[in-house]
């Protein structure tokens, strides 16, 4: 089970093809302002770590690992890009990366290219970026909460970034998005947990191993009580609304284009499982679908927690 | 990659903007084009046919867009306009919608011709002859540079990545054969193992950026890429761009003009 967020030409309309590659290039003229600063660690070797370092999210995406016999666990960096060479230099690389893949390798299409920038530079690593410095900073700005941070901007990343795919397949008129997004949400909730395992356990590594690197490319600025009290609403928020996709989605759909794809095997898996058809029993109708999408994420955020807390037990012993 | 070694110093501006204008003709047929779209792969084999590369091969190699297709099949069974097909298998009742079926399929046709045009481009260009050209056309000097490194490093650090995974396998952190046998350790700790790779790559890649760093500022680098090692600019780059018109203009004319089904 690869991550499907690489959208081949033929699949987008050229309007909307059009419109994100005007947002990504507006969006990566931001970046290339912001790293061309003076402050922003400007020196002639910003573009070779940067290239080199493109190099190195290319070769990391080889690395997956057996979650269970079939399903394995992907690696696609966007927010271990952003915490390792800051957001904006870290969105550029992973623009790069997709655009290599695109024209190297025929992963992704030409003008579709502007829409998994888009998704994967912009929402993946621009996006993921923000969410984990701003909950690392909520949190209090210690290194193992930077890193749980960092995981947790990583499975909404792939989340938001298979939702995005979703919604811009729909707006062209190739998928049926009550249909898709739920499916596309499922399976990428599960490689997300993948993703954000790797990213915390990558991050834990190097912070042990060479602490120096990390906190001379990984600095965020220290913010203030009520600036951290923002970001907070504002992550709180942006979960909410993801919730509310997986609240809003049609079930029974799902179920029966799931059986026809084989879709239905990965969604076993899934910790929504928990609540069968999205609803919890004794509840009814859509107060029962937006409270199991809510419970669904804490469940996984919960995990995530309990996750990160083992990797930095391991990382003071 | 499969690129013309006399191609690396050459102006490829033309080859770029002759592969983005042709996929884009070929995106703005409306669906149940098939007719023009098969006249677009038949001009994608005969200019391939010129680069030495036969149809049969491009068209194997267009076949890696489709597992994207899966994104497409729920329209054909969604949409309750021109239902070609109704009726149940075991416990599904299901439709199958002529629009439907007429969407995914010119997706697909379209994904399939779009990859071997950007094939074709990869005979045409080399790599860091298509980064050159994309800095012609304005592409920023640091992405520029950073597309250029990442192309340039990428085989390095991709085989440095496949030593690791062949070593993780010796110690079997990954499972072998044909997948039924016992995977070592939990899923956690199998998680770590490879974000311990992914970290230990990360600390190889900085380490020789930094050495590349060193030998670069020892050479009197600037930190962006030189004008200097540009190919001469293509001559005939005018008349190849009116060529490319010519062609952008057929394929959408016989969009228009060929019946649809």
């Amino acid at each position: 089970m690869h991550p499907q967020l690489h959208i081949p030409d033929g699949f987008l309309s050229p309007q909307i093809s059009l419109l994100l590659w005007v947002a990504s290039a507006v969006l990566l003229g931001a970046a290339v302002r912001k790293t061309s600063r003076s402050d922003v660690q400007l020196n002639a070797s910003q573009p070779i770590l940067m290239g080199v370092l493109g190099a190195f999210i290319f070769a990391a995406q080889m690395f997956n690992f057996p979650v269970a016999t079939g399903t394995s666990g992907h690696l696609l960096g966007g927010v271990l890009a952003g915490f390792l060479l800051g957001p904006w230099a870290g969105t550029i690389v992973m623009a790069t990366v997709v655009g290599i893949q695109a024209l190297l390798f025929q992963d992704g299409g030409l003008l579709a290219l502007g829409a998994n920038m888009f998704n994967m530079g912009i929402i993946g690593t621009l996006g993921g970026s923000f969410i984990a410095r701003g909950i690392g900073t909520a949190l209090g700005g210690s290194r193992g909460v930077n890193i749980l941070g960092a995981g947790i901007a990583a499975w909404l990343a792939v989340v938001a970034a298979a939702g995005f795919t979703t919604l811009q397949l729909g707006l062209s008129g190739t998928t049926n998005v009550a249909v898709g997004l739920p499916a596309m949400l499922g399976v990428h909730a599960l490689i997300g947990i993948g993703e954000a395992m790797i990213t915390v356990a990558a991050l834990t590594f190097i912070a042990q191993t060479a602490p120096d690197i990390l906190s001379g490319v990984a600095s965020p600025p220290q913010a203030s009580p009520a600036r951290r009290l923002a970001t907070g609403l504002v992550i709180a928020g942006g979960v909410a609304s993801l919730a509310s996709l997986f609240a809003s989605a049609d079930p029974d759909g799902l179920e029966a284009v799931a059986e026809q794809l084989g879709f239905l095997n990965a969604g076993v898996a899934a910790p929504f499982e928990l609540f069968p058809d999205y609803t919890i029993p004794g509840l009814d109708g859509t107060t029962s679908t937006i409270a199991a999408g809510v419970l669904g994420i804490i469940v996984v955020i919960v995990l995530l927690l309990a996750f990160a807390r083992i990797a930095r037990s391991r990382a003071k012993s | 990659m499969i690129a013309d070694p006399r191609s690396i110093g050459r102006d490829a501006r033309a080859a770029v903007v002759t592969t983005i204008a042709f996929v884009t003709a070929v995106a703005l047929l409306p669906p149940g084009s098939y007719l023009a779209l098969i006249l677009a792969w038949l001009l994608l084999a005969f200019a391939g046919a010129l680069l030495g590369i036969g149809p049969g091969h491009l068209a194997r190699r267009g076949l890696v867009a489709l597992p994207f297709v899966v994104a497409a099949v729920p329209i054909v069974f969604l949409r309750s306009d021109e239902l070609l097909w109704a009726g149940t298998i075991g416990p599904l009742s299901l439709q199958v919608s002529g629009a439907g079926l007429r969407i995914a399929l010119t997706a697909l046709m379209k994904a399939w011709i779009s990859v071997q045009a950007s094939v074709l481009l990869l005979a045409l260009a080399s790599p860091p002859s298509i980064v050159t050209a994309l800095r012609r056309m304005r592409l920023p000097a640091v992405i520029a540079t950073s597309a250029g490194l990442t192309i340039r490093y990428l085989e390095i650090l991709r085989d440095e990545a496949r030593r690791m995974l062949r070593a993780r396998t010796a110690r079997s952190a990954s499972p072998v054969g044909d997948g039924r046998e016992r995977i070592g350790g939990t899923i956690s700790w199998r998680a770590r193992t490879t974000g311990s790779l992914v970290g230990s790559l990360f600390l190889r890649a900085y380490s020789r950026a930094q050495r590349v760093e060193d030998a670069a500022a020892s050479r009197g680098a600037t930190g962006s890429l030189s004008i200097g090692t540009m190919p001469a600019a293509d001559s005939r780059l005018t008349l190849k761009v009116f060529g490319v018109l010519l062609l952008v203009l057929i394929i959408t004319l016989s969009g228009a003009l060929l019946p649809r089904l």
